[in-house]
């Protein structure tokens, strides 16, 4: 039972000197302060609060906001305005939210009901489990020097999920919209697995803390053939355009998530953001030099989260700045572009990575 | 080996109406092709069924059908008396409504042979360039969204505003304005209007600078236009496209040079030609028209600044009503009882999308037409849009449509 003794959480709690004496007057308290412990204890603080849950759904909630503003800015538009306008309507995707939540879900008679309603849950489990890989600074959930294998392996789960979602719709659009999801697998993993192997290769480790610890100088100034390979990559992994090929929703309706409907469409709908978020944090790990940034010393460990955040959130709006400057291209066109230009890339940054540890 | 089974609840419909031909379909089952029925409530099909037989992701044959949107609009006219009809005949295409009416009312001049005057021709020019420019620039929006670019929807849309301004400054009304009648314009432009007019035109201009930059120029645009959909020289001649798209297959025909009407002889503007055939010319050729047609308005506004105000209607109309003092139901009292001598009488137009036929049949004694006949672009291009089709790839499909501008309200009138 020492696992759960308060004292073993004690020893591993995150240190914000703004709101120490308020902790420690918490921590006094019998029950509450147990809990408190609890949350800020690292690992679970890292689970729930930064990079995990808490975090992942603001992102969201700001991100699909930010991208339609955005493209709405670039449109001559004014985008979401409606709800809370005094911020710029800034909590509508959480109505949006609100409304898939209401709505009827429909299961329509072909699909194969139990897959068709369990995936878009199931799909949970690839999307966060990366998050307790990831370090900000100390905060980490799972310390590990296969940190970086193991999150890119539970990446590269999600499209077998995504497939399976189609599979169990069963119908035309959701099954031309596998396939193609399918090919665009196939053609950014490899490349994108070689980059990161590059990587590994040139930090000399795969344990994600390590890799930070050593950026001196970030990844992208050692590597940027890697680091353009990776942001390619993660383009095409989170269908942004100009990749938004497995869900054109002129040519196939929405690919494979033509058939949901209510709570199960909203969650469908957020796979690309969650996928996006964690392909960020690890694009910010590797090549931004994570947590690293001058130390604010009034956060405490929390000054790594904060620099972590803004190189992520950073990631982000350049990847949602894409939908409205590009056209989608044709899928064989982009079978053509990953198997020929972004493999002869990802070769030419293995061999740079090859020369950097032999030099 | 041990066969593999799921158990999945899948039984492919029994039963299931097929709006294509038996043989057809047996034929298609027999070369194992894919039968894919695109439409009509697609959302990248327009109104209109497209059935492709499909082999692997190439598209063997490409059949219409077409439809959806029929309005029965020649014998609706057969009931209405011809002044009626202008309103009627701005329908089909609703951003192209100064060349729809134009091409209606010059069959009905060319019955009654009246000479319109000098200062409505160029008024009527000025109104149906404004049509061209906001009909190319709605084209190019659909082609945009139909290749998931929707900064180049947006874009074009709202530059339609201005041109819709600009109408409505001129007419009255921002789209159907019924403004062309036979013998000239309802309303005469004044000088701030023609400044306004001259200012949008260099407004657009300017915006359609940044436009060329974020859609026309973007790589991913050209990579799925370019050698996409090609129709040589000859197949667009063999199948009768009309317009901008034959134009973009090497053909230089232009209804405006060939048999000019309204003020066109008066005022230089080139044709824009383009060689390969493929969707990006026919776009780019209806971009660089757009830009043809500002030159002609500006042309147009300088003749017109020289000219005297109120001249607009044709002095022979008073021949049909001799009290043109008393100006309270003079339009009703001319055009009210209007009877076209007997015989057929046909004009051809360019409108934007293309050559627009009327063919007005008149039996000499009632005030209604015998019969109107309207063969609209989107009909006349119908066939080669569909054999532009065969040999591109699914996801083509859009690109194409999108490159022809196809407008089934149009197509189907």
């Amino acid at each position: 039972m020492e696992m759960l003794s308060m004292s073993y959480f004690m020893n591993n709690l995150v240190e914000i000197p703004l709101i120490q004496p308020a902790i420690d007057y918490l921590l006094q308290i019998p029950v509450i302060g147990y809990i408190v412990a609890l949350l800020l204890w690292k690992p679970l603080f890292a689970l729930i609060f930064f990079p995990g849950l808490v975090t992942l759904l603001i992102v969201l909630l700001f991100i699909i906001w930010f991208e339609r503003k955005l493209t709405a800015r670039i449109q001559w538009r004014r985008g979401p305005l409606e709800i809370a306008r005094p911020v710029g309507g800034i909590i509508q995707p959480l109505a949006d939210g609100m409304r898939y939540f209401f709505q009827e879900v429909i299961v329509h008679r072909d699909a194969h009901r139990p897959y068709f309603l369990q995936f878009p849950i199931l799909i949970f489990i690839p999307v966060l489990l990366p998050l307790v890989m990831i370090p900000a600074g100390t905060i980490v959930g799972i310390k590990t020097p296969y940190a970086l294998p193991i999150a890119v392996a539970i990446i590269s789960l999600i499209p077998v999920f995504v497939v399976a979602i189609g599979w169990a719709s069963n119908s035309r659009f959701a099954y031309i919209g596998t396939v193609r999801e399918a090919f665009m697998y196939f053609a950014y993993e490899v490349p994108f697995i070689i980059s990161v192997i590059s990587m590994i290769l040139i930090y000399g480790t795969a344990d994600l803390i390590e890799i930070v610890n050593k950026q001196a100088i970030p990844g992208i100034i050692l590597n940027p053939v890697a680091a353009f390979v990776f942001f390619i990559a993660m383009v095409m992994a989170t269908s942004r355009l100009p990749f938004e090929i497995p869900e054109a929703d002129q040519e196939i309706a929405f690919g494979p998530f033509v058939e949901y409907s209510g709570i199960m469409f909203g969650l469908v709908m957020t796979i690309a953001y969650e996928k996006m978020y964690v392909m960020a944090l690890l694009f910010s790990v590797l090549f931004l030099g994570g947590g690293n940034g001058f130390n604010i010393a009034i956060l405490g460990d929390l000054s790594p989260t904060v620099w972590l955040f803004i190189k992520t959130m950073v990631i982000m709006v350049a990847l949602s700045f894409l939908r409205s400057i590009y056209a989608r291209i044709r899928l064989d066109q982009a079978l053509k572009f990953s198997w020929s230009m972004m493999m002869k890339l990802s070769l030419l940054s293995l061999l740079i990575a090859c020369i950097m540890v032999v030099v | 080996m041990e066969e593999i089974t799921l158990d999945v609840p899948v039984s492919p419909p029994t039963e299931m109406f097929m709006p294509i031909p038996k043989k057809f379909l047996e034929r298609a089952y027999q070369n194992d092709d894919y039968l894919v029925l695109v439409g009509p409530q697609h959302p990248g099909s327009g109104h209109m069924r497209i059935i492709l037989r499909i082999k692997g992701d190439i598209i063997v044959e490409a059949i219409p059908d077409p439809g959806y949107v029929h309005r029965s609009m020649e014998k609706l006219a057969e009931n209405r008396l011809y002044i009626q009809n202008i309103p009627l005949f701005e329908r089909p295409a609703i951003m192209d409504t100064g060349n729809m009416t134009l091409g209606y009312v010059r069959a009905i001049e060319q019955a009654l042979d009246i000479e319109v005057p000098e200062r409505a021709k160029y008024i009527r020019m000025i109104v149906a360039e404004l049509g061209r420019i906001g009909t190319h620039l709605y084209d190019a929006g659909i082609l945009a969204v139909f290749l998931g670019h929707t900064t180049g929807f947006m874009w074009p849309f709202a530059l339609r505003e201005p041109i819709i301004e600009a109408l409505t400054k001129i007419s009255g009304t921002r789209i159907t304005a019924s403004y062309i009648i036979p013998g000239g314009v309802r309303r005469d432009v004044d000088l701030r209007t023609l400044e306004f007019i001259r200012k949008v035109t260099f407004v657009i201009e300017r915006r359609l600078k940044s436009f060329e930059r974020i859609f026309i120029k973007n790589p991913t645009v050209i990579t799925r236009l370019r050698d996409v959909g090609i129709l040589s020289k000859e197949e667009a001649i063999k199948y009768g496209v009309v317009g901008p798209f034959l134009r973009a297959s090497g053909v230089e025909y232009d209804v405006r040079v060939v048999e000019p009407y309204e003020a066109y002889d008066s005022v230089n503007f080139d044709i824009p030609v383009a060689d390969e055939g493929d969707s990006y010319s026919r776009f780019l050729v209806r971009v660089e028209e757009i830009s043809q047609s500002f030159s002609i308005i500006r042309q147009a506004i300088n003749e017109l600044r020289k000219m005297k105000e109120g001249n607009i209607l044709s002095d022979q109309l008073a021949e049909f009503e001799p009290s043109k003092s008393d100006v309270r139901g003079y339009f009703y009292r001319i055009f009210g009882d209007l009877i076209l001598p007997r015989g057929e009488f046909t004009a051809l137009t360019e409108a934007s999308r293309g050559s627009l036929l009327y063919s007005i049949i008149s039996d000499g004694e009632s005030n209604v037409p015998y019969r109107v006949r309207i063969v609209t672009p989107g009909w006349y291009y119908l066939k080669g849009f569909m054999e532009s089709l065969r040999g591109e790839r699914v996801a083509d499909l859009q690109a194409i449509y999108g490159s022809f501008g196809y407008f089934p309200p149009e197509a189907d009138r």
